[in-house]
This record gives structure tokens, sequence and C-alpha cells, in this order.
């Protein structure tokens, strides 16, 4: 499994997240700040979650492989 | 890392590769983006006029950044933005049907390259469609590289005043639009004075009027030059997405900018930037980074190029970037659908470049069809 930390600190609302993984990663309505769906997803999803900690702009995004 | 002296006698640094380029981004504690800094660094005097009268927060730092930041973000969602994406396909279809009444030739620069984002500003924003050219000729006195300071200083002011009376003519009589609802919102609990959100209003409407605009023509004129490419998005129209960002990656409209200060000696891609000196991003170097693209010179539509950074990177990565994406993939979609004979009406040496200007783009795009 994958485990997926957001900071919503440093967030600032780009959207690439929701963009690559729309399943997984929203944002909040009232302020546009990301929010998880799930905190954990399966391995096949790890090169969408990994492209969307990539392109994050503002490195809010974090992963963790787990057993 | 390139070692520049500017027209005032610094020396700056400009930043070429991908990589230094995010790190310089994303480091925000070594280097400032404000724009009030007496050693920001500025590519004419007429921008250190526009940096000095700069009070929204793209010429901020943190923590003052994010917290005005974020009382727009929400305008600007990915889901807010795809929402909105019918209403802008029939501006786009309305557009098409008066360039078929007219006929060819037509210049499309005029006609749909700054109508079009005008048009989708005037419907989100609230501002008047009227006030389009007013609007324009203020990003232009910005973004020129030819414009005295005196009229880079005095535009800029004239857009913070209008934006500053239209807050109080929709505070009389509010309608469907952004100036509404963050008055709503945020204006009227207080948590964000009259004064700043004309500031960043003007911000935003320089924004989203000059860089989609240039970005429709540069990426026509694009599509007109390579048949292979314009051939496959026609035939599979889902293409077009990912295609945006491969125009956006090629193109690469802002110059000059993001622009850093380094706070105190750091080292980067090898060098030592010394406190106080200033960096100059230049996103179309790195858009034609090899370590990053490979064959970067070749315009791809098959590509993978969401790692493009021609809307920067960090705290200040655009904030209307989702909204410029739907803009420009429908505006694509309904050119190829409705005008699959397309060509330039001129010879390609009679287009003028925008040499003479921070956003690059076309003055001129007469075609046929
Ligand atoms: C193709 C179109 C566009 C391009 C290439 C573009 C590019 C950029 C770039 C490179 C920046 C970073 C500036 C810096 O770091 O100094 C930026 C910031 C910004 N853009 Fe865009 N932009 C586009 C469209 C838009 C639109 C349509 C809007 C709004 C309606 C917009 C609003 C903004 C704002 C408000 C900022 C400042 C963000 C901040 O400082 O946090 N842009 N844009
Ligand atoms: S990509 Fe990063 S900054 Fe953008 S919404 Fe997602 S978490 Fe926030």
């Amino acid at each position: 499994m994958i485990r997926i930390y957001i900071d919503e600190q440093k967030c600032i609302g780009a959207g690439h997240c929701v963009r690559s993984a729309p399943d997984v990663f929203d944002q909040r309505e009232d302020d546009g700040i990301v929010v998880l769906l799930t905190g954990e997803a399966p391995d096949e999803q790890a090169p969408r979650l990994k492209k969307a900690v990539e392109l994050c702009p503002a490195q809010a995004i974090r992963i963790e492989t787990t057993e | 890392m390139c070692p520049v002296r500017l027209w005032n006698g610094k020396r700056a640094w400009l930043v070429t590769r991908h990589e230094d380029i995010r790190a310089v981004l994303s480091d925000d504690a070594r280097f400032s983006g404000a724009m009030a800094n007496p050693d920001f660094p500025a590519i004419t005097p007429a921008r250190v006029m526009v940096d000095r009268n700069e009070r929204a927060f793209v010429g901020m730092d943190n923590p003052a950044h994010d917290a005005y930041r974020r009382l727009f973000t929400r305008e600007f969602s990915v889901r807010r933005m795809q929402a909105l994406a019918p209403a802008i396909a029939a501006i786009a279809e309305g557009l098409l049907d008066d360039l078929e009444q007219s006929g060819p030739p037509a210049d499309l620069v005029p006609a749909l390259a700054v109508k079009f984002p005008s048009l989708v500003m005037s419907a989100l924003f609230g501002s008047p469609y009227e006030d389009h050219e007013f609007i324009i000729r203020c990003a232009v006195a910005r973004h020129g590289l030819t414009q005295s300071a005196a009229d880079a200083g005095t535009k800029a002011r004239e857009l913070a005043a209008y934006v500053r009376r239209l807050i109080d003519a929709k505070e009389a009589d509010p309608g469907d639009d952004m100036v509404s609802r963050i008055i709503e919102e945020h204006v009227k609990p207080g948590r964000l004075s009259r004064d700043d959100f004309a500031e960043i209003g003007a911000m935003i409407l320089r924004a989203g009027h000059d860089t989609t605009t240039n970005m429709i023509g540069m990426g026509t004129l694009l599509l007109l030059q390579n048949g292979e490419m314009r051939r496959r998005l026609a035939a599979d129209p889902a293409l077009i997405e990912g295609a945006v960002d491969e125009l956006l990656r090629y193109v690469s409209p802002v110059q000059f900018s993001p622009r850093r200060v380094a706070l105190e000696d750091v080292e980067i891609g090898g060098v030592t930037i010394p406190k106080g000196e200033g960096l100059f991003m230049l996103l179309a170097s790195a858009n034609r980074d090899q370590a990053m693209f490979a064959r970067p010179d070749t315009l791809d539509a098959g590509r993978d190029a969401s790692r493009h950074l021609a809307f920067g990177y960090g705290i200040h990565q655009c904030l209307g970037q989702m909204l410029a994406r739907v803009e420009l993939r429908i505006v694509f979609e309904t050119i190829l659908r409705r005008l699959p004979g397309l060509r330039l009406a001129v010879p390609l040496e009679e287009i003028r470049f925008k040499h003479d200007m921070q956003i690059y783009g076309v003055h001129n795009l007469p075609v046929a069809w």
C-alpha cells in the first residue's frame, strides 16, 4: 500500500494533485486547499501519486510505501 | 547560471536549468520575491516603477503571500474551472460564428486571441466587457520593454483605481461574479480591505488578459506550421489537453520572470550567489532543458510535458493556470473543429513577433480558411 500525507499549511491550491489523481485528492470548497479523499492507495496508483508529488509546486504532498 | 550586468550597473544571475529554477523557486527562506526590496532585479527602469507600484501578493513573501492568496484559490480550483467549461465553450463558439459570418481573411489576434480571454475574464471577474481595451493598455504598460517609467507607473495606479470603483459598484449592485463573491465572503467580514482587493483585482485582470491572448496567438501559429501535430489533434481531440501543456512548454510566453533576490550567500548550480544579488528565472530555457525533456526543440503532441515551468514554480506558481488550461483546450479544439482549412494569409515574414514585450507572442495573425 501507499500512504499519503499532505501539509495544508504549505498548499497554495494550485490543483495539480486533483488533476493527477481526482479520486485521491480534492480541494476544499471554501478555500481551495488540498484535502485527502483517502489516506491510502494500492501500489498500482504509484505513478499517478508520484506525479502529484513532483508537480506540487509547494511540496505539500508526501507518499510512503508500506507493507 | 550566468552572471549578467544590468542597465543600472548591478550584477544579476540568469538561471537557465530546470533543476536550478526549481531549487530557487522552492527555497523561499533564502530567495525573496518581495518586489519592494531595493535589491530586487529589474530588466528596465519602467519595471522598477512597476515593482514599486506592486501591492498585490505576487510581490510578497510568506506569510503575507499565502494569507492573501488563500482568499482567492477557491475561485480558481480545478473543479470550479471544470464547471465553467460549458460557458467558456459557448463564448468560443460565438466568436467562431462571428468569424465565419464576416468571412476570410481575418486577423486572429483581435478577432479571437484578444476577445476570447477578455470575454471569459469579464464573465468570471465581473468587469464590463467594454473596458477590456483599457485593461489591456494597462497590462501592456506593465509587460512592455519599451514603455516609459512614467507610463508604467500611471497605468498601474489607474488599473487599481478602476478596480476600486468596480468594487463600490458591485457592493451596491452585486452580480454572479468574482468581485461580488469576494466582497460577500472576505470584504464584508473584514478579512480583506477594499484597497487590498483593488490591488489584487488589478493583478488578476492584467494576468488574465495578456497571457492567454499570447498563448492563443502563438499556439495557433504553431499548429498552422506543424501539419502533423494539427492532423493528430483534429483526429483525436482527447489529445488536446496534453498538447496544451506541450505548447506552453514550447512557447513559454513569460520572459525575464519570475525574479528573486538572495537573502544570504547561497550555492546553487555550482556557483555562490552573494547576498543581495538578483536572479532571473529563464523559464523558456528550463522548458528546453535536455536533462528534463528529450528532443526539447521538437514540438510533440504525444509527450508528457506536465513538468514544464511555463507557469512558474513554488508559492507564486500561477494562480490562474487551471483557467488558462481550460481556455486553451477549448479554443484550440473549437478552431480545429470549425476551421479545418485554416491557413496563414500572409508569408511568415509578415508576422510581427513580440520582441518588444516581456510576454512573448504575436502582434498580428492574418488568416484565411
Ligand atoms: C497562458 C497563460 C498564463 C501564463 C503562461 C501565466 C504565467 C504565470 C507565471 C510564470 C507566473 C509566476 C510569476 C512569478 O513567479 O513571478 C504567474 C503568476 C500569476 N498568474 Fe498567471 N499565467 C497565465 C494565465 C493567468 C490567468 C488566466 C490568470 C488569472 C485569471 C493568472 C493569474 C496569475 C496570478 C494572480 C499570479 C500571481 C500568483 C502568486 O504570486 O501567488 N495567470 N502566471
Ligand atoms: S498540488 Fe500541492 S499546492 Fe496544489 S492543491 Fe495539491 S497539494 Fe495544494
